[in-house]
């Protein structure tokens, strides 16, 4: 009775104020509010408040390029900018023009949110100071180019220099920052942080409707309101920290750590399918951070922006005890700021549109390749663990846990399509050893001979098969690498730790790796006509501080790219980052959620959307799932294989190996779950087999409906309750496919 | 506006609406596995939602039967009621001051302890002041015993249990007038060994200055179904945190795996247990004990759903866990997941004696995770129940009970000694009378005698004559040892032989040590390194110290007589710890005086050889014997200090060095 009450009530608030107050829906687009299902529409009406963007260009900017979609306009004095979208009229602000009455924000805020660049500045000491270009009188040298201009602004006070590009091209704004042109002319001063038109498409509180999109696991938004839950920002390097300078990734078992931004993108979308941007880090990201500010931090602002780091202070232990200095590092970061901000109008403007954006950007620049089924079925990840040791006594022992005949027996025995099969553990002493430089399996486990007979066997079945490696990890404590020689160390001389799979490791060098790798995969490629699983090197990259070796965290990207460029394998990647896209056939552990912020508001499969049709994605192995049905119902709404870890032995057996993370693999166990798993899902995904997804709604209360590019649509029921719209319905729990027109 | 969003998270957790999808839990899962260590598993509960709530501070919470929230809003001064997390009344606005613990009951009457005014207030269903009282007045309750309630709990005869802040003496139990009942449910002080030291040493006033070795008082409690208390005591030793009281006052929860930060405790009707710690970290037990699942991370700023700040007060609703955190302001809300649920199941049905019932349940958990060791223990209870023993066995090893796996064990061994036990009586008759016989013909026609003289033969060889030698200090010990100072018996050769033997048979007991009796429970478990160094430093420092005492006490004994003279004094050890070893594997618990009383005997055995050894040895009189004996233990006990000091000097110096190159390359 109560429900039904206040389910009433409600509806009744949402009519009365459901025009004017925007923010009523403060809940997950995901997520819909009961209202929905009275007021479906009530998140692509057009909003009121948007009539802001039809102002007046004030007259201290002039018109600096123009082209058919854009117009540009720039201020001499702050380096503000604006872009008139002429398909809709609308004006996106790179900055605060003037400070409202009800604004909180103090002189120093209120300078950041007024000027292009700010930056922050580093004396000896390491203390830091912000200088911002309306509060600093910088000198600046303004010049209009050809669609845009160019800027180079002193910041008096620490005597630095940089270069400010834009430029107006087909898709939208490019902000450029070249390395070359920054002169830090007092040695007594260091450039510390760039922040890179911090107030781009900023918006007050919930004037508006609209959200910011964050890279955050699959794709997480922050809707605009007045209030928010957050106590500070969210803070964000892309790629991860940089194990260069921290030496060694925090450890917890406890707790399971947030996924790393692994695309250098963010975003703003102002009204639902009204207005949005994209901006696109094309280079610097290796260095480059995000900032989000939700409203109600701080200031009563929405905002979010890309920051660069050229100098970090460290702190340089001198004793075992702690005591020590904190310094700057020796030497400032190389690298060159790119971003391309790129505009969304009308039905484009929310984040499937932003995450299409992307996508036609990467296939632009070659990234990404269209795949071309071949069969209307979907794959599935089967990860196989080969061998692991036990200690016995003084010695070791390895314990065989699917030889490649049993390996090859499962694969014959499961009623599934296009294996995608991993096997790792593979070589001597297995999983938490070394792997050889040439390719060499554990006697337990069978031949390089067997192996290839069973690559031809599930490649002529349209699977594939590939070998588990982790290319830079060096595991501790174990052979088959010199710690003098082979190693990758931090800034404060030490060999970096980090954690995978259970196992510590450090990392090795570039060196090494130039060399270990291309031998190995050749070896692989020629040999057996596997394809290699890369764990590590597609989502870690690290600074080396090595005397000799020194490389910096972009180059190392660069390098990266070139030693897969040379293999002429198969390739794919454990959560690639960006950069290792070209040369992903499949990518494994796709997150099926975000980090869990509680300033975020809805979980979207941004980077599902963008890799739909180009690469395949196999989300985190089945078996360690709590809510096995909910996680299925998951992969269906986001497109997503599935994924199982096996052994053909009991996994009581590597209890007391360091893979004890498999707490259930045995293929005894889990084989007709598997065929189970595959029937249901490939009902339900085989017909959008390597298709783009093209839109997104939510139906109703946890109803998500996915259309594809080829007008099938996939509708998930996450709720207990039936759902019936027309002549649909999907019991509660379930899934379903259906034809739209497309 | 708050209040939509609120009608919105109402919608979800009353199970409306479900989110599509949640986000992945910020911490991993840890259940009980072997060895007594943690393993990761499935996730038993993942965050819902963090509701944030009209309160200041607030230290405790209450979930009634139906649902209803009170909280102890210790910042505002009052108490507030929530009805799907929505403020529907709020309480005691004008008596309270600081309120830290509430308790209702059935009948919605408010028991609460108020920490600014240090009084107990009762309040009515409709905050009606029904009665107010501070300090009781009875004698009994101590001159000089401070009332600082903090916390409060009811039972169904309206005693009120109440922790008063420091009190040593336990809970105070009162009546709802305000008289004073008695103390109930007491920590026992511990004391340490540094503390014993302290005593014997040091002055009065020195240990004045000490804070007083007093048993630590229960920081919250919590009352269960069945009228049974829950204390949970910080700080105190390992695995003792939690405590389950009978009415008589006696604790029946055993040690287990616990926090020493535990802030609060909750038992649900179903009997699962929850409590969680100031890491925010939830730990949930069944009522016997065992740790079922330990889970949750503190927020470090990185705001995640499901971390926690400050953690206050902990309750389970239905399938959900509640969490109230005093910094965020917030009640926290966890959800159980299908893999918890179908344990939770399982274990109902297991705690209300439906073994063969819960049966199912375990093995499909298994098929979740195969080191779900608590799954083992029910499975093996099952088939134990159902008269299978060889699989109760089986399951019984994999759960690590020794207990249970020694009954089954007896059951097993006793149908073995039923079916064979008449035909091995009989077989041993006749190999005695056979013996005898053989004996007897052999006397008359001499049948062994060749294989005496190739024995006499053998014996020419110095090592086999070392052997044998050994079996002499059964009889004649003192004899044998001149022997050996007079060089006639015995070599250096083999004395490190029974070094070795005796090293090896150490070793080796561990692993054949029957599991009933084995230390460790898995032989992975043992560490062979461990052992070898501990016990050839312990021969070591024996025979050092021996011989370097003896040396300036008139010793006569040299190296050479001291060590070969230990070794033949391990003879009892190197002979009988491997029988031993062997023998416990066909004994049971019950027999278990038979191995202790053994061993026992052996070690006393391998000790008054050493002390005969340095007595003859070194032709020593009774009385300087013991004192050599003494001096050695001293001297070898020295000498281990010696080492652990020296190595903490390199140490220091080496890292001393170390700094001075790390400066020089850092500013040079």
């Amino acid at each position: 009775m109560a429900k039904r009450y206040k389910r009433f009530l409600f509806v009744l608030l949402g009519l009365i104020f459901g025009g004017l107050t925007r923010p009523l829906h403060v809940t997950a687009l995901e997520n819909p509010p009961l209202l929905a299902a009275t007021a479906p529409d009530s998140w692509t009406s057009p909003a009121q408040s948007l009539a802001t963007s039809l102002q007046q260009i004030p007259d201290t900017f002039e018109i600096v390029g123009e082209n058919d979609t854009f117009q540009l306009y720039a201020n001499r004095t702050t380096l503000a900018f604006k872009v008139v979208d002429k398909r809709s009229g609308y004006v996106w602000h790179s900055n605060l023009d003037e400070k409202g009455e009800d604004d909180r924000l103090n002189k120093t805020w209120t300078a950041f949110a007024q000027s292009g660049i700010s930056i922050d500045y580093l004396d000896a000491k390491a203390t830091n100071e912000r200088a911002s270009i309306s509060n600093s009188e910088p000198l600046i040298d303004f010049k209009p180019i050809d669609q845009g201009f160019e800027a180079s602004v002193t910041f008096t006070a620490p005597s630095i220099t940089i270069l400010v590009r834009v430029t107006l091209g087909p898709d939208g704004v490019r902000v450029e920052v070249p390395f070359e042109a920054i002169q830090e002319s007092d040695p007594e001063f260091k450039l510390g942080l760039m922040y890179v038109y911090p107030f781009f498409g900023a918006t007050r509180g919930d004037s508006i409707p609209g959200y910011m999109f964050i890279p955050d696991g699959s794709g997480s938004l922050i809707r605009f309101t007045a209030e928010t839950k957050a106590a500070n920002m969210f803070y964000g390097r892309y790629y991860g920290a940089d194990l260069g300078m921290i030496a060694e990734l925090p450890w917890d078992p406890l707790v399971n750590r947030a996924f790393k931004l692994s695309i250098p993108v963010i975003g703003m979308a102002h009204g639902e399918q009204e207005h949005a941007y994209i901006a696109v880090v094309e280079k610097g990201a290796a260095y480059g951070e995000v900032h989000a500010h939700p409203s109600g931090i701080i200031t009563n602002f929405n905002f979010l922006y890309n920051a660069f780091v050229y100098n970090e202070s460290f702190f340089q232990a001198t004793n075992r005890a702690g005591a020590g200095v904190t310094t700057l590092q020796p030497k400032t970061n190389a690298f060159d700021i790119a971003i391309q901000y790129r505009f969304l109008t009308g039905a484009e403007g929310d984040y499937v549109g932003m995450a299409n954006s992307y996508q036609q950007y990467l296939v632009e620049n070659g990234v990404l390749q269209k795949i071309s089924p071949s069969d209307e079925n979907i794959g599935i990840r089967l990860e196989f663990l080969g061998g692991e040791k036990e200690r016995i006594l003084f010695w070791h022992r390895s314990i065989p846990m699917t030889t490649v005949s049993q390996m090859g027996e499962i694969v014959g025995d499961l009623e599934v399509k296009n294996p995608d099969i991993i096997y790792y553990g593979w070589q001597p002493g297995g999983a938490a050893s070394m792997p050889p430089k040439k390719l060499k399996l554990d006697r337990k486990l069978g031949t390089v001979g067997q192996l290839q007979d069973l690559v031809e066997t599930i490649t002529a079945k349209g699977g594939s098969f590939s070998l588990y490696v982790d290319p830079q990890a060096a595991i501790r404590d174990e052979k088959g690498y010199s710690t003098r020689n082979d190693l990758a160390m931090s800034i404060t001389n030490f060999n970096l730790i980090g954690y995978n799979r259970s196992k510590v490791n450090f990392y090795l060098n570039l060196d090494t790796l130039t060399e270990r790798y291309p031998a190995l995969s050749e070896d692989v490629f020629s040999q057996t006509g596997a394809g290699l699983a890369l764990d590590g090197i597609g989502s870690m990259v690290y600074s080396d501080f090595k005397k000799n070796h020194v490389l910096n965290r972009g180059d190392a990207i660069l390098s990266y790219q070139a030693l897969l460029a040379d293999s002429a394998g198969r390739t794919s990647f454990y959560r690639p980052n960006d950069y290792m896209f070209p040369y992903t056939s499949a990518y494994y552990d796709m997150p099926l959620s975000n980090s869990g912020y509680i300033y975020t508001t809805d979980v979207v499969p941004f980077l599902q959307i963008v890799l739909a049709g180009y690469i395949p994605y196999y989300g985190p192995a089945l078996n360690f799932s709590s809510n096995l049905q909910e996680d299925l119902l998951k992969h269906v709404d986001f497109g997503v294989y599935p994924s199982y870890f096996l052994t053909h032995e009991i996994t009581a057996k590597i209890l007391n190996t360091s893979s004890n993370w498999i707490f259930t693999s045995s293929y005894a166990q889990w084989g007709q779950e598997i065929e189970e798993t595959y029937a249901w899902l490939n009902a339900l995904l085989g017909p959008v087999k390597g298709q783009r997804i093209v839109a997104r709604a939510v139906l109703g209360e946890g109803v998500s409906a996915t259309t594809y590019e080829n007008g099938q649509q996939i509708i998930v029921n996450f709720s207990e309750q039936d759902f019936s719209e027309g002549a649909l319905t999907v019991s509660g729990k379930d899934a379903v496919i259906r034809e739209v027109a497309p | 506006m708050k209040r939509i969003i609120q009608f919105i998270f109402i919608a979800l957790l009353l199970g409306l609406t479900v989110r599509p999808t949640r986000a992945d839990a910020p911490y991993t899962t840890w259940a009980w596995g072997p060895g007594g260590w943690l393993i990761m598993t499935q996730d038993a509960y993942t965050p819902l939602v963090e509701m944030d709530l009209p309160i200041s501070e607030a230290e405790d919470m209450f979930v009634t039967s139906d649902g209803t929230i009170y909280i102890a809003d210790t910042g505002n001064a009052r108490i507030a009621k929530f009805v799907d997390f929505e403020e529907v009344a709020s309480y005691g606005e004008d008596v309270l001051t600081g309120p830290t613990g509430v308790f209702v009951d059935d009948e919605g009457i408010m028991y609460i302890a108020d920490a600014k005014s240090d009084t107990i207030v009762i309040l009515g269903p409709d905050g009606n002041l029904i009665n107010q009282f501070g300090r009781p007045t009875e004698p009994l309750f101590g001159k000089n015993r401070e009332f600082l309630p903090r916390k409060i709990a009811v039972d169904a005869r309206e005693n009120l249990y109440i922790v008063s802040e420091g009190s040593v003496n336990g809970l105070v139990q009162m009546n709802t007038k305000g008289n004073f009942i008695g103390y109930f449910g007491a920590n026992s002080a511990t004391m340490s060994l540094k503390m014993i030291l302290q005593r014997m040493f040091l002055t009065e006033e020195q240990l004045d200055q000490f804070v007083k070795n007093e048993a630590a008082s229960p920081s919250n409690l919590t009352i269960d179904s069945q009228a049974l208390i829950f204390t949970i005591t910080g700080g105190g030793a390992y695995g003792e945190s939690i405590r389950r009281f009978t009415i008589s006052g006696k604790n029946i929860f055993p040690e287990t795996i616990d926090s020493s930060t535990f802030r609060d405790i909750h038992v649900s009707d179903n009997g699962l247990v929850v409590a969680v710690d100031a890491d925010g970290v939830i730990f949930e037990y069944d009522l016997t004990g065992t740790l079922l699942f330990a889970f949750g991370a503190i927020d470090t700023g990185e705001q995640r759903l499901g971390t926690l700040r400050n953690p206050t007060a902990i309750a389970r609703f239905g399938e959900n866990i509640y969490v109230l955190d005093k910094e965020k302001n917030a009640v926290v809300v966890y959800e159980t997941t299908a893999f918890a649920k179908l344990v939770h199941d399982g274990i109902r049905l297991y705690m209300e004696g439906y073994y063969a019932e819960a049966k199912p349940y375990f093995e499909e958990v298994l098929n979740f995770n195969g080191s779900f060791i608590m799954s083992y223990q029910a499975i093996a209870d099952a088939y134990f129940k159902a008269g299978d023993y060889p699989n109760a066995l089986t399951a019984y090893r994999y759960a690590e009970d020794r207990r249970g796996f020694s009954q089954a064990y007896w059951e097993l061994r006793n149908l073995v000694l039923q079916r064979y036990l008449t035909n091995a009586l009989l077989l041993i008759f006749s190999l005695t009378i056979v013996q005898g016989s053989v004996t007897r013909l052999d006397r008359r026609y001499k049948w062994f005698d060749p294989l005496r003289a190739w024995w006499r033969g053998l014996q020419r060889f110095k090592l086999v004559d070392d052997f044998v030698f050994m079996f002499r200090f059964i009889k004649y010990p003192a004899d044998s040892f001149y022997y050996i100072k007079k060089d006639l018996r015995g070599s250096m050769r083999f004395a490190l032989l029974i070094y070795v033997w005796v090293i090896a048979v150490r070793v080796l007991t561990l692993y054949i040590t029957g599991f009933s009796f084995n230390p460790f429970t898995s032989p992975v478990y043992i560490p062979v390194e461990n052992e070898i160094v501990t016990t050839i430093a312990l021969i070591f420092l024996w025979n050092a110290a021996n011989y370097l005492v003896s040396t300036i006490s008139d010793g006569e004994g040299r190296v050479r007589d001291v060590i070969i003279g230990s070794a033949y004094s391990l003879f009892p050890y190197a002979l009988f710890a491997l029988p031993i070893a062997l023998i416990s594997n066909v004994l049971t618990l019950n027999e278990i005086f038979i191995y202790t009383f053994s061993l026992q005997l052996m070690w006393l055995w391998v000790g008054i050889m050493l002390i005969i050894m340095v007595k003859e040895v070194h032709n020593y009189s009774f009385s300087e014997t013991v004192r050599n004996v003494l001096l050695t233990l001293f001297t070898a006990a020295l000498f281990v200090l010696t080492g652990y000091i020296l190595y903490v000097l390199f140490t220091q110096l080496f890292d001393f060095v170390s700094a001075i190159f790390q400066e020089l390359r850092l500013r040079g």
